[in-house]
């Protein structure tokens, strides 16, 4: 990696004051796994002057419970919210999409704000400088995005516009189902984002001054059933292809609240209203969980190459709704059917 | 008087100090070649400056785990961290699991070669440091929890069955 200078901040005051001296010349390092692929790959047209340290920052690192909210602080890692067994036990979409996250050894560094504020997974947008890159598209502010008539496989089927990189975070999409809400602390101040409105199709909501000091979720009522599912080519260590986390009240048999979150479909995490809409009132069975996959997928525009998302985005709502196991993304690295080894 | 104060502030501020395998380290920051670097990885000070090879990189970008080292504990990847964020930290890597007085190696490493659970040999410290890790945390695990705990460590020569077989035995008390 290039060298950079490195400053330790100890409070959140001293990280805005670094932030705001570097005016957006500066990165903040919490886990680190998402900011080292920059470095290491240089595929921003301009490198970091500094990194600014904010793991030793205090009092960052919580789950708590207040006045019915649940704030969960920016610096929580993924294992601890992944294992919380007041997460577990009430909040288990978003419990389980930490879990679904990379490895345990990145889980046990990155933090919960780090995987909000992860940079676009884009084969384009990353191209590394050692073959050859970086590449000049929308999102760096040059040119077209390049996935339109190239390899856009991965890339949006909703609300894409310019630049159409998918949000890679998992967690975002199990926050956006529990209407979450971030704690954005800057130089004028704090202010509240919805993770929903957090992430524009060019980047994110946070200026050049600002961090994530807390992450604001409402009281889940009533007994729900919420699920997260997770589309991967390779079961460890890789990004949602589709993600869906859904969040069902039933009342005598009969939906009485839904909601739906689908993720890596498009810049932002996508809330379904017209298929949560139609879920009311009705009972869940293999003909209106269909017909949700539908209307929730009702507005997408694919590219050359992504269509197949709409199909697997409505298999995984389909398959959340009606109650499917969702196969886990962490235990696929050995075949389930091992010959060699002796059960226990 | 007052250079010489200052000049020893300064000294204290470039210093990083953590432990390895229960040595303590201390370590100059600074561009010189003795020195390291801020843009210097754990994975890369643990190889060329400290001189501790066991611990293996390949993809350098987190995905393959053959970097793993334990830190406070905790399997984390070495390639992702950087050193002068390690201040005060408790490093452990594989050369720190056999005894250093009788040379005997830990049940999980002698597991390993009973098991021949390898065949290059290159992803097995990151493997036996990740299996480590959940061990420490969970004696006696399911094969489902070593499957999982060793999700991120990857082997091209798909010794990955043996492995399980390797880490069950530790497990159960060795075989």
């Amino acid at each position: 990696m290039k060298p950079f200078i490195h400053i330790n901040a100890l409070t959140v005051a001293e990280a805005v004051a670094a932030l705001a001296a570097y005016d957006g010349r500066a990165r903040l390092n919490a886990g680190g796994t998402d900011l080292m692929g920059l470095l290491k790959d240089e595929f921003l047209p301009e490198y970091p002057q500094a990194v600014i340290n904010i793991k030793n920052v205090a009092g960052l690192d919580y789950i708590r419970e207040e006045q019915g909210m649940l704030q969960i602080g920016a610096l929580t890692r993924l294992s601890d919210i992944a294992s919380s067994p007041l997460l577990r036990e009430r909040y288990g979409a978003l419990a389980e999409a930490a879990q679904a996250v990379a490895s345990p050894q990145i889980r046990n560094v990155a933090t919960l704000a780090g995987n909000l504020c992860q940079d676009v997974r884009c084969c384009y947008y990353r191209y590394p400088r050692h073959i050859g890159g970086p590449i000049s598209c929308a999102r760096k502010g040059n040119g077209p995005c390049l996935a339109v008539k190239g390899d856009n496989r991965n890339h949006a089927i909703l609300e894409g516009r310019k630049c159409f990189a998918v949000c890679p975070s998992d967690t975002a999409v199990a926050l956006a189902l529990f209407d979450g809400q971030l704690l954005v602390a800057g130089s004028a101040g704090e202010r509240r984002i919805a993770v929903r409105d957090f992430y524009t199709p060019l980047g994110n909501q946070l200026g050049k001054d600002e961090l994530v000091r807390e992450i604001e979720l409402p009281a889940i009522t009533a007994s729900t059933r919420q699920t997260f599912h997770k589309f991967t080519l390779r079961k460890p260590i890789d990004f949602a292809v589709v993600s869906v986390a859904t969040l069902i009240t039933v009342v005598d048999g009969v939906c009485s609240d839904a909601r739906i979150a689908l993720g890596a479909v498009a810049p932002g995490v996508v809330r379904a209203a017209a298929a949560e809409e139609f879920l009311r009132g009705r009972t869940i069975d293999p003909a209106s969980a269909a017909r949700a996959g539908e209307l929730a997928l009702a507005g997408a525009r694919p590219l050359s190459k992504n269509a197949y998302k709409i199909e697997i985005a409505k298999t995984l709502l389909k398959r959340a709704l009606l109650g499917h196991p969702p196969a886990k993304p962490s235990q696929g690295i050995v075949h389930d059917k091992c010959p060699h080894v002796k059960t226990k | 008087m007052a250079t010489a104060i200052k000049k020893k502030k300064s000294l204290v501020k470039n210093l990083v100090r953590f432990s390895v395998n229960g040595t303590a380290v201390e370590l100059e920051i600074g561009t010189l070649p003795h020195q390291v670097e801020t843009a210097h990885t754990l994975a890369h000070t643990l190889r060329e400056t400290l001189g501790l090879v066991g611990t293996k990189v390949t993809c350098d970008n987190g995905a393959c785990g053959s970097c793993t080292v334990l830190m406070d504990g905790k399997a984390v990847l070495s390639c992702m961290t950087l050193t002068v964020e390690c201040q005060g930290r408790s490093i452990t890597t594989i050369e720190g699991l056999a005894d250093p007085e009788t040379g005997r190696l830990d049940p999980l490493q002698q597991s390993f070669i009973d098991h021949t659970a390898f065949q290059c040999g290159f992803c097995t410290p990151g493997m036996i440091m990740s299996a480590k890790a959940l061990l420490a945390d969970n004696p006696s695990p399911t094969e489902a929890d070593v499957k999982e705990a060793l999700s991120g460590n990857f082997c091209r020569c798909i010794s990955h069955y043996q492995v399980l077989r390797a880490v069950m035995a530790t497990a159960q008390g060795g075989e």
